[in-house]
């Protein structure tokens, strides 16, 4: 591990500013709320910021993407494609360790199945990551009930974590390690692990004080998806709540189903663009030949909290699919998000 | 690739949002967090608002009709064009159509243009019958004509009555507030016959018999007069006309209204109680089409005023603006009832006032609507028309048969191919404006990206029609265009770009004596009171349909969707709220009529199965869809798809847009 002092931090943005575009949380100057975003300096960047409005899911996984470019040629009946990749390098400061554990889950649907999603590839592997410990969680979290925080364990280049007015800084990758090398960043001595062991304990015991939006019971909520008891009133409940926005999807780290569409354009080409989708919509699992395995609105809610909490679900990502970050909670118009679903869960098993 | 704050132009909720702007397009959109209402809301539209604005399918140079065929022209070609053709045309052979979703500066000059260029009253929107019938209900009470309670407070509420429409898909944020306010433990009581979802979030859920909401209000109201439930202090104090409004409560007769309305005395009684014990009261209704009924609309604000509700707390009567700048464009007075800043019409020191401010003689001709003009007005050679992504053209024989139509818009749709001038219009995301929500919220939107290169705001263009009429207008800007708002319109006066761009909107009226803005209506001052409403309107057609009951038992009535906002061809634009609108559509290709189990059973009717619906002039063969959302006796058309409305529809059209009381009498019929 390595000291970054403060004065460094500027060093470090500004060398990543050479290679890549920096996208990081800051505070819109009207609302006063964090969003991740582009930014256009290097001041923009607030470390100490809430854990942003918007997950980064937009920056490898596009809202509305074109991903393949083709030509019909009605001469020659032949197709001209062509790929439509010309992305720059991007680096990604100051992730929160739910929002990089979501960036996980999506390498896990992209690449990690016997398909490899090469355009979402493109994107990934121009990415440098920079996490961030949550020193103190927010009103919305609950990463500890879904291992998914205060800390990253895995899958940055760089991690930082606060103590003091200094940074403690691990190193994920060969990437991260030049990068640490180049700005001559003082080694930590052996101290330097038990003093973030500290900062973290600190930080997960308290939730109990300043995360209280939300309590998940997941564990539970988790078996209880699984083995498929939950009474269909439940459902029929949670889904009369549901406006079918579809904004669950949209803001979860996690979520990765999208719709493929082809688009003619005007001079003649047509562009295959990929947008996000949800499961919420009626006509997502729509068939051919009216049939619709999903057609009432709670059938397709249940289905999203199958998809995050059971069983079978999280062994294809190797933990849950939800990581506890309390986006979907506040996007919610029917309040119906994860936090508030497992708590209806909760009160059927307990009968309160 | 960044995010830039914007508000969202489909419905008149107008949540904050982000657009993501990346090369000059906007490919992304996300909501923005601690906007005063929408709270890091969107719907399904606002969701997909990006996949709008990437569409090809723009307007992006001007035309002019050449033996039949639409020319491309340059944009100074088809202005020239439009002026030699305007200078011939008097004010009362033109009409002007104006955009409940253009900014409030394009709307500004646009009736400028009408009343102090062309000198023509004939101005007005498409589809607005209960935005007017709101604001002349509300005025005549002596309240302003919007919104007279504050939404801030809505989670607080321990009443709220929400009177027609499905405010879940038509503005959904705004159901979402109610929703959320019922969870925090308000009693929320909906009055539509049919079952929606705004239905089911109820707790208390009345179905009156189509065409009866008028007497479930005056029913209430009744009710708290028989009981003494009257706040006498209250209207000792600030109303004026208390004992003539007694007097026509006498004449209500609750019985009458029982058997009317279907409903019980027991649940009206609950409800009425219930009511007048409620402490932060509101009471929501849509606007525009499908509205409510006038007489409705001031049965309620009666009710409101018996009990005490108005100008006490945040409390009040919201009409719910179904489009984004519906209810500025009242403020700016696109009517022929009002002038800018409600103002009415018809009075000469009215008339005057403008003169001055506008420094040009003005018409004292009492201005039509443009339908009223299209179907009434034999002298009319002329139209002008903003925006007209409506799939449903009513008179389009007429629109045919006229000398000029010009049409600004920014998409290729049905209208513009009927018109003889085209001249391209910027998307809301390519040119500075203010939009005015249901709530009286201005709230500006910045450019966000460039038009396409022919492609200038309305005003722009509007201004340099003027100049060529020889009006000499100056505007370089929206914000100049703004300030002059600010003279214009009372409730505006003192808001400034400036004070717009730090706030996420600041709520009218904002003047000398609320320079911040205001919350909700206050007590009338000393010297003038609220007034309960009285005139009395035709009664809807209620009773002529008793004596055709034998042979039309079923009354339809007719809804809105989510995916599909007010027939309007923008939603097919997009991706997945398209393909939403396509997943029903594919179920039911030639449309569907929604049945009740009851009655489906009773016909021995079978899900899609063919049937025809006959009215008296017309009829159409379409599925059935048995549905556990209507009433026995009552049938469901979603009115919303041009391939859905087949001519049926069409002829009936202009009569069932009256408002939501209104219904066909029909009957069914099996087999196609």
């Amino acid at each position: 591990m390595y000291w970054l002092e403060r004065h460094q931090l500027d060093n470090l943005v500004k060398k990543l500013t050479e290679s890549y575009e920096l996208f990081g949380p800051r505070r819109d100057e009207v609302s006063g709320e964090i969003i991740f975003d582009r930014l256009s300096h290097p001041q923009q960047l607030d470390l100490k910021a809430p854990i942003p409005y918007n997950p980064p899911k937009y920056i490898l996984f596009p809202h509305y993407e074109e991903i393949l470019k083709y030509r019909y040629d009605r001469q020659s009946k032949k197709v001209v494609l062509g790929r439509v990749s010309h992305l720059k390098p991007k680096a990604l400061v100051g992730l929160r360790s739910c929002d990089l554990t979501g960036i996980l889950c999506l390498d896990r649907f992209f690449l990690g199945q016997e398909f490899v999603d090469e355009v979402y590839l493109e994107h990934r592997k121009k990415l440098f990551l920079i996490s961030n410990t949550c020193v103190r969680p927010f009103p919305q979290c609950f990463c500890v009930c879904t291992d998914s925080g205060p800390s990253a364990r895995e899958g940055f280049d760089l991690d930082l974590t606060r103590v003091g007015d200094r940074y403690l800084v691990e190193i994920g990758s060969k990437k991260g390690q030049s990068l640490a090398e180049e700005l001559g960043l003082k080694k930590a001595g052996e101290e330097a692990a038990e003093l973030k062991k500290k900062v973290v304990d600190e930080s997960v015991s308290s939730f109990d004080a300043f995360a209280l939006e939300n309590k998940a019971w997941i564990s539970r909520a988790t078996n209880r998806l699984t083995t498929g008891f939950i009474k269909p009133e439940v459902w029929e409940y949670i889904g009369n709540q549901c406006f079918e926005c579809g904004a669950c999807s949209f803001v979860c780290p996690t979520c990765s189903c999208f719709n493929v569409e082809d688009v003619n354009r005007l001079d003649g080409a047509t562009d295959r663009l990929r947008t996000w989708d949800s499961c919420s919509f009626e006509g997502y699992t729509k068939m051919a030949g009216d049939h619709n395995p999903r057609k009432p609105v709670e059938d397709r809610r249940n289905k999203r909290f199958f998809c995050k909490l059971s069983y079978s679900q999280s062994k294809k990502y190797l933990r849950p699919g939800c990581v506890g970050c309390g986006r979907c909670a506040r996007v919610c118009p029917g309040d119906i998000g994860l936090p508030n679903v497992v708590t209806y869960i909760r009160r059927e098993i307990t009968g309160e | 690739m960044s995010y830039h704050r914007g508000v969202c132009n489909f419905c008149g909720t107008g949540c904050g949002h982000l657009l993501q702007v990346e090369e000059g397009r906007v490919r992304g959109v996300y909501p923005l967090p601690g906007h005063p209402l929408s709270q890091g809301r969107l719907c399904v539209r606002g969701w997909h608002l990006h996949e709008l604005l990437q569409t090809e399918e723009r307007i992006t140079t001007a035309f002019i009709r050449k033996n039949g065929e639409l020319q491309q022209v340059s944009l100074a070609q088809a202005l020239d064009y439009v002026t030699e053709k305007l200078k011939k045309i008097k004010g009362e052979e033109i009409a002007f159509l104006a955009s409940p979703r253009a900014s409030n500066e394009d709307n500004y000059l646009f009736g400028k243009l009408a009343r102090a260029v062309m000198k023509s009253n004939n101005l007005s929107l498409a589809s607005d019958a209960g935005q007017e019938a709101s604001a002349r209900v509300l005025l005549s009470g002596g309240s302003w004509p919007a919104a007279t309670g504050s939404l801030a407070r809505l989670k607080q509420a321990d009443f709220i009555l929400v009177a027609g429409g499905d405010l879940t898909k038509q503005n959904p944020i705004i159901a979402s507030e109610i929703h959320r306010a019922r969870r925090a433990g308000a009693l929320v009581v909906t009055v539509s016959p049919r079952k929606t979802q705004m239905a089911r979030l109820s707790q208390v859920h009345l179905r009156p018999a189509p065409g009866t909401f008028f007497l479930v209000f005056e029913g209430l109201t009744r009710i708290l007069y028989e009981e003494k439930k009257i706040k006498a202090d209250y209207l000792e104090k600030h109303t004026e006309n208390f004992q003539a409004f007694f007097k026509k409560l006498d004449q209500v007769d609750l019985g009458e209204v029982v058997a009317r309305t279907g409903l019980s005395r027991e649940i009206l009684t609950e409800v009425a109680q219930k009511f007048y014990q409620s402490k932060l009261t509101y009471a929501f209704y849509p606007t525009g089409v499908q509205s409510l009924g006038q007489r409705t609309m001031a049965a309620l604000f009666n009710l409101m005023l018996l009990s005490g509700k108005l100008g006490q707390n945040e409390g009040g009567i919201i009409p719910v603006t179904g489009i984004s700048n519906l209810l500025g464009s009242y403020d700016l007075g696109l009517s022929p009832a009002f002038l800018p800043g409600y103002l009415v019409a018809s009075e000469e020191k009215n008339i005057q006032k403008l003169e001055e401010l506008w420094q040009t003689p003005l018409s004292r001709k009492q201005g039509q609507s443009v339908s009223v003009c299209l179907t009434e007005n034999e002298s009319l050679r002329a139209l002008v028309v903003v925006d007209h992504d409506e799939e449903i053209i009513r008179n389009v024989n007429r629109i045919k048969e006229l000398e000029l139509v010009v049409y600004f818009g920014a998409y290729h749709n049905n209208f513009a191919s009927l018109a003889q001038v085209i001249i391209p219009r910027p998307s809301y995301a390519e040119a500075e404006g203010t939009f005015t929500n249901a709530e009286r919220r201005v709230q500006l939107s910045r450019k966000k990206v460039d038009p396409p290169p022919e492609v200038r705001p309305l005003w722009k263009n509007l201004t340099e029609l003027a100049r060529a009429l020889g009006h000499d207008w100056k505007y370089q800007s929206a914000e100049e265009i703004f300030s002059e708002i600010a003279k214009v319109v009372p409730q505006y006066s003192k808001l400034t770009y400036r004070q717009l761009e730090s706030h996420l909107g600041i709520k009218w009226p904002c003047d000398e004596k609320h320079p911040q803005g205001t919350d909700y209506l206050q007590l009338p001052e000393a010297g003038s009171k609220f007034r309960f409403v009285l005139e009395e309107n035709v009664r809807p057609q209620a009773q002529s349909i008793a004596e055709e009951k034998a042979n039309f038992p079923f009354r339809l009535t007719v809804g809105r969707s989510n995916y599909f906002w007010h027939q309007n061809s923008l939603m097919k634009r997009t991706f997945i709220p398209k393909r939403e609108y396509n997943a029903l559509l594919l179920l039911y290709p030639k449309g569907f009529v929604e049945v009740s189990e009851e009655d489906a059973l009773r016909l021995q009717l079978r899900e899609k199965q063919p049937v025809r619906i006959v009215s008296e002039s017309a009829e159409m063969t379409l599925a059935a869809r048995i549905s556990p959302d209507v009433l026995p006796g009552q049938l469901y058309i979603p009115y919303f798809i041009e391939e859905m409305i087949p001519e049926f529809l069409l002829r009936q059209a202009a009569e069932l847009e009256k408002n939501e009381e209104f219904f066909l009498p029909v009957r069914l019929e099996k087999g196609g």
